[in-house]
């Protein structure tokens, strides 16, 4: 549970950015939560806080019991922190000295850590490595290996940072599949994940709370959070080539709006009551400067929640943020 | 305890992951030696100089200096590899795992302070075999146990060196420049390579770093110099009383200054 978290950063003399700015939330037990926002939201400062690692100005956090500003040993004994994926291992180790000695900081008993540590490399798969230095493992094996680390010591909750940065598409599907049956479903952890991928949210999370700037802009499951737009459909057009966003400048009264531009190809969305109608002024808009490739009048995503909501893209390829998503209240 | 045994595995392990380290630390004692006997055969163009005995109530220059040389070897070991133990942290990415765990960072420290001691132990014991062998050092079992005891009272007092160059390394991140200058202050001011006598200001330092006292029993020890061993324990006993919750308390406030700064896992 967290009231009123607080962390300012200090850049120059006086300047100083709020973080983290009066967050407050409490996850149920048994939950996968979720924290949804861009990269520079706040998500990953505000885990550090929850994982003790960095000291709150204001407000505190409830962990397992514990309070992060008191108990600090506390805190760390009921959490497992699944952050900075490969990098968080000793590569010249092997993956069973690795766990072995995380096992020793985590307490787990003598006589439990060959047990748990076997139990460990065989639910991830990792047997026939375990005696290899973990230099030589492919990068989701170390991945995988980083997962069991952070489950060493059994802890009844986790706080995982963005687990499918930067891996490929099958080994992320692994990860959210081994996220949700077997931490959740099986072993019935507390997570809280953060990701700035919508649909790994939508996927995994049974409630997700919005973070733009420091804040939680909103906080429900991704259900309700979808059907609170006003407006039931989306239009999407995917176009061939770069448009600019001022060309749209007229739509903005009318519609929420967010321009993704990725490979050459422009993504338009808009939320909208009538896509029908708006289907033709906006071909008309675009046909002499690019080429359509595709039209789909589709649900909203949370994506498209977050950005009615923060006027804000949850995507690093469009997070140019405010000039690429012109969006009017 | 276990915590202090697994992080003085872990970091054995690593280094003996790095075979030319290895071949490194076994030559390098040859290297830091010899040199020194070299540079007092030279100045003194034999073994003994009345000039220096004044200063030092020995004329037996290369002895001294040799002694000197090998036991400061504690102190560097310590203020280097204790100043680098968590930068090398930050590099491996772990630092936050470890400092996430609940274990005090107390704890992870003194593990890699003992592993810094076997090291040293290990340098040590090949540059007295060096002695031994080629420059006619004599060594009796009689000997030993006073300066174990020596080395264990200078080892803690420089537990507390190496807390305080940890969180200075937590601090300002980059470790080379200030390790550089605690050593070149510790050749300045404590009697490695010359009485710290020669200087009135040399003399007041010093009488704060536990290195002098070490070294004045140890050559005292190994050399027959007249000197005082209850003053010498009790004086390092009272700075190992005074540097190790120093260094302690410096380091814990370093590390809660980084949490709220929140330049932790910075390098």
């Amino acid at each position: 549970m967290l009231k009123g978290l607080v962390k300012l950063f200090k850049k120059k003399r006086k300047d100083e950015i709020k973080a983290v700015d009066g967050v407050s939330f409490e996850i149920k037990e048994g939950e996968i939560f979720g924290l949804l926002g861009p990269n520079g939201a706040g998500k990953t400062t505000l885990i550090k806080c929850i994982s003790t690692l960095l000291i709150p100005d204001e407000g505190t956090a409830t962990v397992g019991g514990y309070d992060i500003n008191k108990d600090p040993l506390g805190v760390r004994r009921m959490i497992g922190v699944l952050t900075g994926g490969e990098r968080s291992l000793y590569w010249k180790l092997t993956p069973v000295e690795n766990l072995k000695y995380f096992a020793a900081l985590y307490g787990v008993p003598r006589k439990k850590t060959a047990e748990r540590i076997d139990y460990l490399l065989e639910l991830m798969d990792l047997k026939n490595k375990a005696r290899e230095r973990v230099e030589r493992l492919s990068s989701g094996m170390k991945q995988k290996l980083s997962i069991a680390r952070t489950l060493i010591h059994d802890p009844p909750i986790l706080l995982i940072d963005e687990p499918t940065l930067g891996l490929d598409p099958y080994f992320a599907r692994f990860i959210r599949g081994f996220i949700k049956d077997e931490l959740h479903t099986k072993l019935g952890k507390t997570i809280l994940l953060t990701t700035h991928y919508m649909d790994e949210a939508d996927e995994l999370c049974e409630r997700v709370a919005f973070m733009y700037n420091g804040k939680i802009k909103a906080l429900d499951t991704p259900v309700l959070l979808k059907q609170s737009m006003p407006q039931e459909q989306v239009l999407e057009v995917k176009c061939l080539g770069d448009l600019d966003n001022e060309v749209f400048k007229h739509f903005r009264e009318s519609v929420s709006l967010n321009i993704g531009k990725q490979d050459g190809l422009t993504y338009i969305r808009m939320n909208t009551e009538n896509p029908e109608d708006l289907l033709s002024r906006v071909i008309d808009t675009v046909r002499e400067r690019v080429k359509v490739l595709s039209v789909i009048v589709t649900s909203p995503t949370l994506e498209d929640v977050f950005v009615h909501l923060t006027g804000a893209s949850l995507k690093d390829d469009y997070s140019q943020r405010p000039q690429n998503a012109l969006r009017d209240r | 305890m276990r915590v202090i045994i697994a992080e003085i595995k872990k970091d054995v392990k690593i280094l003996l992951a790095y075979p030319i380290e290895i071949v490194f630390w076994i030559i390098s004692p040859l290297l830091w030696v010899v040199p020194l006997i070299f540079q007092g055969k030279a100045l003194i163009g034999g073994l003994h100089s009345t000039a220096f005995s004044n200063l030092a109530g020995t004329g037996e220059y290369i002895p001294y200096v040799l002694i000197g040389g090998i036991f400061s070897t504690y102190m560097f070991t310590a203020v280097w590899s204790m100043g680098n133990a968590l930068r090398n942290e930050m590099f491996y990415g772990t630092l936050e795992h470890i400092l996430s765990s609940p274990v005090r960072p107390f704890y992870i420290l003194l593990g890699k302070a003992l592993y810094n001691s076997i090291l040293s132990t290990f340098f040590v014991a090949v540059q007295i075999s060096i002695c031994v062998i080629f420059f006619g050092l004599t060594i009796t079992l009689t000997r030993i146990i006073p300066i174990v005891f020596f080395l264990l009272l200078l080892m803690i007092g420089l537990y507390g060196v190496g807390f305080i160059a940890a969180a200075l390394t937590l601090l300002i991140k980059e470790s080379q420049g200030i390790l550089h200058l605690f050593e070149y202050i510790l050749f300045l001011f404590t009697p490695i390579r010359y009485p710290v006598e020669v200087h009135p200001i040399t003399r007041a330092v010093s009488v704060f770093i536990p290195l002098t006292y070490a070294l004045v029993a140890l050559r005292g020890i190994l050399l027959g110099i007249e000197f005082d061993f209850v003053k010498n324990s009790l004086v390092l006993l009272g700075l190992d009383a005074a540097i190790v919750p120093l260094g302690i308390w410096i380091f814990m406030r370093i590390e809660k200054r980084t949490k709220t700064k929140g330049t932790l896992a910075h390098y």
